[in-house]
């Protein structure tokens, strides 16, 4: 298995010794992060969402499968990460690293678990047919925070996407074509964002946001916050590490609850934009006999 | 089928230790005699949220535990219509005989977990398939868990190893298997005949699967145990350690069954259907006053075939053998075995080995008593 | 089934009669086992679980992927490592639950503790004093009724104290909660410390470990939602639990040196009685 090439000792004390004195490498505030950009495919459902060099790209879609016989009420809704060589040589096909089971496992508990997607309004017909929504992540450039990257990316893709509308008459099902009928989008009830501090020094007296690749190698323990913008924390997972002061966790969950905030604002800023723009003219262009020739 | 991890140990140390074994009467490493098992701790009913539960430690740190749990399932095909029809279906089951509690197989459900090991490796399936196999051989096992005639009990058995595999763990995973099934208590059953079974809540009420005697305490029929025998030159030593087993000539797991009920005369088909050596053996399946039953036989395959053979000084250049010597396949071919070198065993075992190895283990008083009666000792709570 | 909390407001008593601060019974024993380097059982009320330490040893053939062996470890390759590698794996026996269930090693659930418990070791364990060799970590649960995390972390730490590995402090975990549900919003809901299975389903909950007697938070997993707000008491009332918690494990190992000595088993130290540490 290759592995990842480590920071050499030079480069190491360089970027602590920076740190110490209160400088990051590219030139970021501690809690900043780098700057964030997010396009939406021309599909529905397709978020691309950079921060800084890492890139993701989350795809969603939808299909009517048999629900769980234990749960015949809800709807199937799965998030596939599979981190690609294309992003580290580190990464196999079909071997899921720790970096992957913890991408996921983060994933599944911020977006799934925390009620995110109504997954009882995906029921079409109880016990036999409902939605099976399913969002795959692409790792497409890896330069650190993968998690966050991959949070947003997984957020913004299911808002964007539209399923298509339904209708049950008499017990038969029919599912309509977009150009029958609009599609709809997905029964959404808060938007959770993952926000990941990195701590160093001997102690994690120093946190730092949004650590790139050579800063997350040095890390000496990590801390994930998911948060929505209502104030309730989603999940939180300091997985070991160095011993972090209980008060500096205090005061990093209420900064990422900020930073949460903002990625809501932007988010939904992006949304009404692209909204807009796919519905040029509005409900009366769409009305208009007069052609382009 | 290798039976563990090889024991490190250099030619000279094998040829030692077989020496040793080979001598009468043999001495081993820890000094015990032939015959002598370990000496074992053992609890049972250590955890109470399951039906049954034991726990064994041999003093040489190895640790099992063993988990039953059970569930009431629906019997697949048969009596359904039956019930709809209602009325004539009372009668019908209140005259159940014991013959019609027949079991399947599949009511029991075995999983051994051994550290370090992956659930689909060979060992771990081999040595659950050794300890169900002597559990289901006689197929009374199974009615055991008979409800009526569209419910039967489930029982799921979890075998832990706790420590590190020291040495071959079967005897230890068989043991404590024996001693959590002879603590497994299912609810007493309240309902009758072949309706919806309900039970009593009362846990002080839940019978024994091992039913027992209202005056000892003791039970009158046993599960089986499995032992390991191996033999050495014309040695028999029972319950090898690691190092003994890496110079085995041969190794077999026997399993033996005791019944105080039924005469154990009927138990020569069983045995020989489960042999997988030499059927010769199955004459072997003789009984003592306590009604021991063969219940099956599997040869393990000792490490000490893998083993690499040692070089006679003869032909060692160190020891100023002609280097000149271009004669590879003479080296290879060890025709003559030489005193004090080592020479993995090859080939199989005599048959007469063989029967003398399970009389060895069925004879009255011999191991299988002695186990059998230590467990006996053992205080199930 | 769902956990009636109203009647909590009324008696201020938990389900199992406990108030808001009290643990459940701990019950803790080291050197369980005679073969093993380090070793240890460990009681949380209902919840079960075994430890079994191999190591420092010379590492085995190399974990090809995780979940493999159902080994994770931290310290990088094994061969080249200047560290120790912690390598942990969890085994939960189907009887442990009410309904026999089967967990598969391959769970991302269990994947995701092992890697926990070795990053949370690896920060307190001197791993740097044994390079190119491994720690194994193997445990055993039992039994579960809540809190299980927090109590495979302190069983893994006491089994470390008697393998004599050196490390920093004791990683000392618990869980609290909090008595009302997020959607309640409720200001006046209290803390609770140490739930148990049927808490745990019902209420927001945290699983803390902390580094010996200080503040510092090794472990902060939680995995409902919860107001921000109450995070604070949450995680006040867990790391004065992880106190409490290690308290009770230098009773015992303290308790199990003494029986030693005066069984002869080991000597007598040079100012053993004097000797503290933290």
């Amino acid at each position: 298995m290759p592995r990842e090439i480590e920071p050499s000792l030079n480069e190491k004390q360089f970027v602590l010794q920076a740190l110490q004195e209160k400088f990051r490498l590219d030139g970021r505030q501690f809690d900043q992060y780098r700057p964030l950009e997010l396009t939406f495919g021309d599909q529905y459902g397709v978020a691309d969402v950079a921060f800084g060099k890492t890139k993701i790209l989350a795809k969603a879609s939808a299909e009517v499968t048999v629900p769980y016989a234990d749960r015949p009420l809800d709807g199937v809704f799965a998030i596939a990460t599979e981190l690609s060589p294309m992003a580290s040589p580190a990464f196999e096909v079909n071997r899921p690293t720790e970096t992957e089971v913890l991408l996921s496992r983060l994933l599944e508990k911020t977006v799934r678990r925390s009620g995110a997607l109504d997954t009882e309004s995906l029921c079409l017909v109880a016990g036999q047919k409902c939605w099976s929504i399913r969002v795959d992540v692409h790792v497409l450039s890896h330069d650190g925070n993968l998690i966050d990257t991959a949070c947003f990316a997984v957020v913004a893709a299911l808002r964007h996407f539209r399923k298509p509308d339904t209708s049950v008459e008499g017990g038969i099902l029919t599912v309509y074509t977009p150009a029958e009928r609009e599609p709809v989008p997905l029964s959404w009830l808060h938007s959770p964002f993952c926000v990941t501090w990195s701590f160093y020094g001997d102690r994690g007296e120093i946190a730092v946001l949004d650590a790139t690749w050579t800063e997350e190698q040095i890390r000496v323990a990590s801390c994930t916050i998911s948060l929505n913008r209502h104030g309730e924390i989603c999940q939180i997972s300091k997985l070991g590490g160095t011993p972090v002061e209980a008060v500096a966790l205090l005061q990093c969950t209420s900064i990422a609850l900020t930073k949460a905030k903002d990625f809501s604002v932007f988010l939904d800023k992006k949304l009404a934009e692209d909204t807009k723009k796919r519905n040029i003219g509005g409900f009366m262009a769409e009305l208009r006999s007069e052609n382009d020739r | 089928m290798a039976s563990t991890q090889h024991a490190l140990l250099s030619p000279a140390e094998l040829a030692y230790l077989h020496a040793a074994l080979s001598l009468t009467p043999p001495i081993r490493p820890d000094g015990r005699s032939p015959a002598q098992f370990r000496p074992l701790v053992a609890e049972t009913g250590i955890l109470p949220g399951t039906n049954g539960s034991a726990r064994i430690c041999f003093a040489d740190g190895t640790e099992a535990i063993v988990g039953v749990k059970a569930e009431v399932e629906r019997t697949r095909g048969g009596y359904e219509g039956e019930i709809v029809e209602g009325g004539g279906a009372e009668e019908v089951v209140t005259d159940v005989n014991d013959e019609e509690k027949k079991g399947e197989s599949d009511w029991v459900e075995m999983t051994v977990e051994i550290p370090g090991l992956r659930d689909d490796d060979a060992t771990t399936a081999f040595l659950g398939a050794m300890i169900s196999e002597a559990l289901l051989a006689d197929g009374g096992f199974s009615r055991r868990l008979w409800i009526n005639r569209r419910f039967h009990w489930k029982l799921y058995l979890d075998i832990l190893l706790i420590s590190p595999p020291l040495s071959y763990p079967l005897p230890l995973l068989s043991l404590t298997t024996h001693l959590a099934l002879l603590a497994t208590r299912l609810p007493r059953l309240k309902s009758e005949g072949d309706e919806d079974p309900f039970f009593d809540d009362d846990w002080a009420a839940a019978r024994y699967l091992y039913p027992r005697n209202k005056k000892d305490g003791k039970t009158t029929a046993r599960p089986p145990v499995t032992l390991l025998v191996m033999a050495v030159g014309n040695n028999i030593i029972f319950d090898p350690a690691k190092e003994e087993l890496a110079v085995a000539d041969v190794a077999l797991a026997v399993s033996i069954g005791e019944d105080a009920t039924t005469a154990a005369t009927a138990t020569g088909d069983d045995a020989s259907l489960m042999m997988d050596v030499d059927s010769t053996t199955a004459a072997a399946a003789i009984t003592s006053a306590r009604n021991l039953r063969l219940l099956s036989i599997r040869t393990i395959d000792p490490p000490s075939r893998l083993t690499p053979s040692g070089v006679p000084n003869a032909t060692n250049t160190a020891y100023g053998a002609a280097t000149t010597q271009k004669q590879p396949e003479a080296r290879t071919a060890e025709a003559e075995a030489v005193e004090g070198v080592w020479r993995a065993p090859r080939g199989g075992a005599k048959p007469l080995v063989m029967a003398a190895l399970v009389h060895k283990v069925l004879e009255k008083g011999g191991i299988a008593d002695e186990v059998l009666d230590a467990l006996h000792a053992v205080d199930l709570g | 089934m769902p956990l009636d909390t109203s009647a909590y407001s009324l008696a201020l008593l938990r389900v199992d009669g406990r108030r808001w601060n009290e643990l459940r019974r701990m019950h803790a024993q080291i050197r369980t086992q005679a073969a093993a380097d380090g070793s240890s059982y460990l009681e949380m009320g209902h919840t079960k679980v075994m430890c079994v330490v191999t190591g420092p040893s010379e590492p085995g053939p190399r974990r090809s992927a995780v979940g493999a062996s159902g080994g994770t470890g931290v310290g990088g390759g094994s061969g080249e490592a200047a560290q120790a590698e912690v390598a942990v794996s969890i085994v939960i026996a189907g009887f442990s639950s009410v309904d026999r269930k089967r967990t598969a090693r391959g769970d991302k659930r269990i994947l995701e503790m092992q890697s926990t418990i070795s990053n949370a070791l690896a920060g307190s364990l001197h791993t740097h004093l044994y390079p190119h060799s491994a720690i194994n970590i193997s445990l055993h649960v039992l039994s579960q009724d809540g809190s299980l995390l927090a109590a495979l972390i302190n069983a893994a730490t006491l089994a470390c104290v008697d393998a004599g590995i050196p490390m920093t402090d004791y990683v000392a975990a618990c869980t609290a909660g909090s008595t009302s549900t997020y959607a309640a919003g409720d200001e006046a809901a209290d803390p609770l410390l140490d739930l148990n299975q049927q808490e745990e389903q019902e209420l927001p909950g945290l699983t803390v470990a902390t580094l010996g007697e200080s503040d510092r938070v090794a472990v902060l997993v939680c995995e409902s939602r919860v107001q921000v707000s109450r995070l604070e008491g949450m995680l006040a009332v867990a790391v004065d639990g992880c106190k409490q918690v290690r308290e009770i494990l230098d009773r015992v190992v303290r308790d199990k040196g003494r029986r030693m000595v005066q069984e002869g088993t080991i000597e007598k130290g040079v100012g053993v009685n004097d000797m503290e540490i933290d």
